[in-house]
Formats: C-alpha cells, structure tokens, sequence
C-alpha cells in the first residue's frame, strides 16, 4: 500500500475513489494529451521544415528558435488555449469557475497570439524588429497557456471522476 | 570626463517596461508545481486548501502569496534590466491581487451556494472541487492580471 494511501486511511469511501482514480491511468492520459499538442504544435512544422529542406537541398539553420523566430508558438499557444475553453465550457462545472476559467484561459491565449501579430506588423511596416525578443515572448506565453491547460485538464478529469462517483 | 560618465548612466536609467513574457514562466513554473501537488497528492493537498478555506486563512494567504510574488517579479526585472521601478506599477501590483481576490471570494460563495441548491448527492465533493478550481484560477489571475493592467497601460501611454 503507497504511503499517501496508508496516512489517509480514515478518510471516506469517495475521497480514496478519487485517489485511486488519479494515480491509475490518468497518469498515461496526460502523458498521451502532452505529446499530442507538443508533437501537433512543435514537432510536425519542425519535421515538415526538416523534410522541405532535404527536399529542396537546401542548408539553412533548423533549430526551434529560427524556426518560431516570428512569435509563432504564439499561435500554438492560442489554439490549446481555445481546444481548452472548449472543454471547460463542456464540463459540469458551475458556471462562475467556467466562466472564471475561459476568461483567463482566452486573455493567455490571446496574448501568447499577439506577439505573433506584433512581429508581423513590426516586419512589414520596418520598425525595429528583433527575432529574439519575438522569440522569448512566444516561448514564455506558449509555456504559461501550456501549464494552464494542463492543471486544468487535471482539475477537469478529477470533477468528472467526482461527478461519476 | 571619466567622472561624469557614471551620472550620465544615471540619468538614463529609465522607469522599467514591463512585457508580458517577464513574469509568464515564473507563473507557468507555480502553475504547474500547483498541478504536480495535485497529482502526486490528490487527497491531502486539497484538502490543505479545503482546510484551509473553511478556517478563512485561504484568501489572506493567497493574498500574501500573490503580492510578494508580484513585487518579486517586478524587482527581479528592474534589476535584471538595470531600470527604475515605477511607483504606480508598485501600487497596481500590490493593491489589484487584494481587490482581485476579495471579488473572487464573493464568486466563489456565490458558486458554492449554487452547488448546493442543486440536488446532487455528493455536493460536498463537488464543492471541494469548485473551491480547488476556483484556487487555482484566482491565484494565476491575481498573479497575471496586474502585469496585464501595467502592460495595457504602458502601451496605451507610448
């Protein structure tokens, strides 16, 4: 018996449900849901660069960093954020948390997609651009949607299990 | 000549604008340690925050947790970037998280009645889980949202 189990022995019937359930195969669920936005979002448009390349015999520098340097993983972090509204707004949640919940997932999500926008209009209208800077905020706003979306897939799978009990 | 360069430097240290990405990864770092106490203690961390909420010590220690890791943040990049912390921002981030987190409190007795009014049997599970949600997001939006006033602001006034 795990040690967690063990201390918490006198706890209800429904709580210990909730802790068998999570520790179970939740684990490789997220495992799974992880590596489907990451390969979806990063991997393949890294692949396709690698695969046009090759294709075309052409030598140009292949890291993530030149890849997104326009703020595109922006636009990454955008689209988890709207498939992570969507789930919400599907939950049984009352409708303060979802409402909660999709407002500061879609104000991340929108401001992880500006930097793209701001890359974009600073390179066509030629005011100081830096590939860098577009760059690092991309990076850190598509980092923050992405812990976001996934302790709310976390919380979203406990209340189902809850709601199941 | 050589005397006067270290005023000059001085002089051009301007009040600091903040970007949005400064404090994203610090608050993507507390989101997710929030996410693995979760999993690896499904019961016993929540029930700290339960305990916690039912005792009325969750929103003042939200409180003190949101502004000093705001002020925090805030000081880091001013130092990082050799600038000079604005007052008003100061004020923004040390007042916003307290008034942001007196409203959700209201929010969330709001929602805990609802639950309540509803004729599920197992509400009390179902408020447990509400008061978690409602943690989680209030804590990421009281540490988010005040750099988000200060950004707007700062673009509105360049």
């Amino acid at each position: 018996m795990p040690p967690e189990k063990a201390a918490y022995d006198h706890l209800s019937m429904p709580a210990l449900h909730i802790y068998e359930l999570t520790t179970g195969w939740a684990a490789a669920k997220w495992l799974l849901w992880i590596l489907l936005y990451l390969s979806l979002g990063i991997l393949v448009p890294w692949v396709l660069a690698r695969a046009w390349a090759h294709q075309h015999q052409v030598t140009m520098q292949l890291r993530l960093k030149q890849l997104f340097q326009s703020g595109e993983l922006g636009l990454v972090g955008l689209m988890l954020a709207i498939s992570v509204i969507w789930d919400l707004q599907k939950s049984q949640y009352s409708s303060y948390t979802i409402a909660l919940g999709s407002v500061f997932l879609a104000l991340t999500g929108v401001m992880a997609g500006s930097v793209w926008i701001e890359a974009y209009c600073r390179r066509s209208s030629g005011i100081r651009f830096t590939p860098g800077r577009a760059w690092r905020d991309s990076r850190n706003l598509a980092f923050l949607v992405f812990s976001l979306a996934a302790v709310t897939e976390i919380l979203l799978d406990r209340f189902a299990k809850v709601i199941a009990l | 000549m050589s005397a006067a360069a270290p005023a000059l430097v001085k002089e051009r240290r301007g009040t600091l604008a903040m970007r949005l990405a400064d404090p994203a990864a610090t608050l993507a770092y507390v989101s997710l340690f929030f996410g693995l106490l979760l999993v690896l203690f499904p019961v016993s961390f929540p029930r700290i925050i339960i305990a916690n909420w039912q005792s009325a010590r969750l929103t003042p220690l939200m409180i003190l947790f949101t502004v000093s890791v705001n002020l925090g943040l805030y000081l880091a990049v001013a130092h990082q970037r050799s600038a000079k912390p604005g007052i008003l921002a100061a004020a923004c981030l040390g007042s916003l998280p307290v008034f942001l987190l007196a409203a959700l409190n209201f929010v969330l007795q709001a929602t805990i009645a609802h639950t309540f009014a509803g004729s599920s049997p197992n509400a009390s599970l179902l408020v447990d889980e509400e008061i978690l949600a409602h943690t989680y997001f209030a804590m990421i939006a009281a540490i988010f949202f005040p750099f988000l006033m200060i950004r707007l602001a700062q673009q509105f006034q360049s």
